[in-house]
């Protein structure tokens, strides 16, 4: 088990599936600061001061590390910051399903009916799994050889 | 993070493994990186046609005006009242039919964004004839009706205001409603 998941192609495959998730989840939300900040107040979690500031830094701080991953630059680094990141959607997920507010979760926009549910914590968690491969056996395209 | 083995196995590219061979080189980059990223959005908006004020005006009753497309103004629940009153303006309803059809406001024409190219020919004439526009959906966290004045703007030179805490507000709020498919 230790071999297969340590395994360079394994380490490739993680790290872009993981890399491409985020850049496209965020390569059309990048111009769409005022969508992105009715998500994120819909979710009830951030002062309303804040999410104008959440809105337009989100979409950047989610797609540069994932551009990262997939060109294969600082990929710990990367890795660790969208786990982190993951990690808090699961939380604020986990708080919006406790509280019974019906939003959507805005994670792959424009597609509609994304709501936030078991499925999101679901898939969040898998990209984690993703991230600790990255962050644990790092690989890159620019390294002559495996990290 | 253990070491790893990538000095034991010959030089890399700096790009690649600067720092990343130890936990703090590690978390050290992960905040360079996220810095970075927030500076680029911060940097990125500034400079956007559609830019997004840093921090969002507090209207009346300090609920929160989210941030709209340009040339398209907020209604309170107040404004759309009186709007609905005056009778001078049209309200567009961005919901599906199915929600529509279960309850909106008295005159309120359906027009989802996600069918405007098939639907909006024939509400041209009706949109077109009133003063201004108002636009609502369900509640503030939902797009349709963003969206929707978006579109309208680049098609009809009308003062349009999206009606941001939408059919729930509304419907709270007790005032005139109406079912059906019919406006």
């Amino acid at each position: 088990m230790k071999r297969f998941l340590g395994h360079p192609i394994t380490g490739h495959v993680c790290r872009l599936l993981l890399g491409g998730a985020f850049v496209y989840a965020n390569a059309t939300k990048l111009v769409r600061a005022d969508e992105v900040a009715r998500l994120i107040y819909g979710y009830r979690i951030l002062h309303p001061d804040l999410v104008n500031l959440a809105s337009i830094a989100f979409p950047w701080v989610e797609l540069i590390p994932g551009a990262l991953l997939v060109i294969g630059i600082l990929p710990r680094s990367a890795a660790t910051l969208l786990g982190g990141l993951l990690g808090v959607f699961i939380g604020a997920a986990a708080l919006v399903m406790m509280r019974h507010i019906d939003i959507e979760c805005g994670c792959f926009l424009p597609l509609v009916g994304d709501r936030v549910d078991w499925i999101m914590i679901v898939r969040n968690a898998i990209l984690i799994l993703l991230a600790l491969q990255v962050m644990v056996w790092p690989t890159s395209f620019l390294a002559r050889r495996r990290l | 993070m253990a070491k790893s083995a990538s000095n034991k196995r010959g030089p890399l590219h700096p790009l690649v493994d600067t720092g990343q061979d130890t936990v703090a080189g590690v978390l050290i980059g992960s905040l360079a990186i996220l810095i970075a990223s927030a500076a680029v959005g911060l940097i990125v908006n500034h400079f956007s046609p559609r830019r997004v004020p840093l921090f969002p005006r507090v209207r009346e009753q300090e609920q929160v005006a989210l941030p709209l497309p340009p040339g398209v103004s907020s209604a309170s629940l107040g404004q759309a009242r009186a709007a609905l009153g005056s009778r001078s303006a049209v309200f567009l309803d961005a919901r599906g039919a199915a929600e529509y059809a279960h309850g909106h406001i008295p005159g309120a024409l359906n027009l989802p964004p996600k069918e405007f190219d098939a639907r909006f020919p024939e509400l041209a004439d009706k949109i077109e004839q009133a003063e201004s526009i108002v636009v609502y959906c369900q509640s503030i966290e939902c797009g349709d009706a963003v969206d929707l004045a978006d579109r309208l703007r680049e098609l009809i030179p009308r003062p349009i205001s999206v009606f941001d805490e939408g059919w729930q507000a509304w419907q709270a709020a007790h005032y005139p409603s109406t079912e059906g498919a019919r406006p």
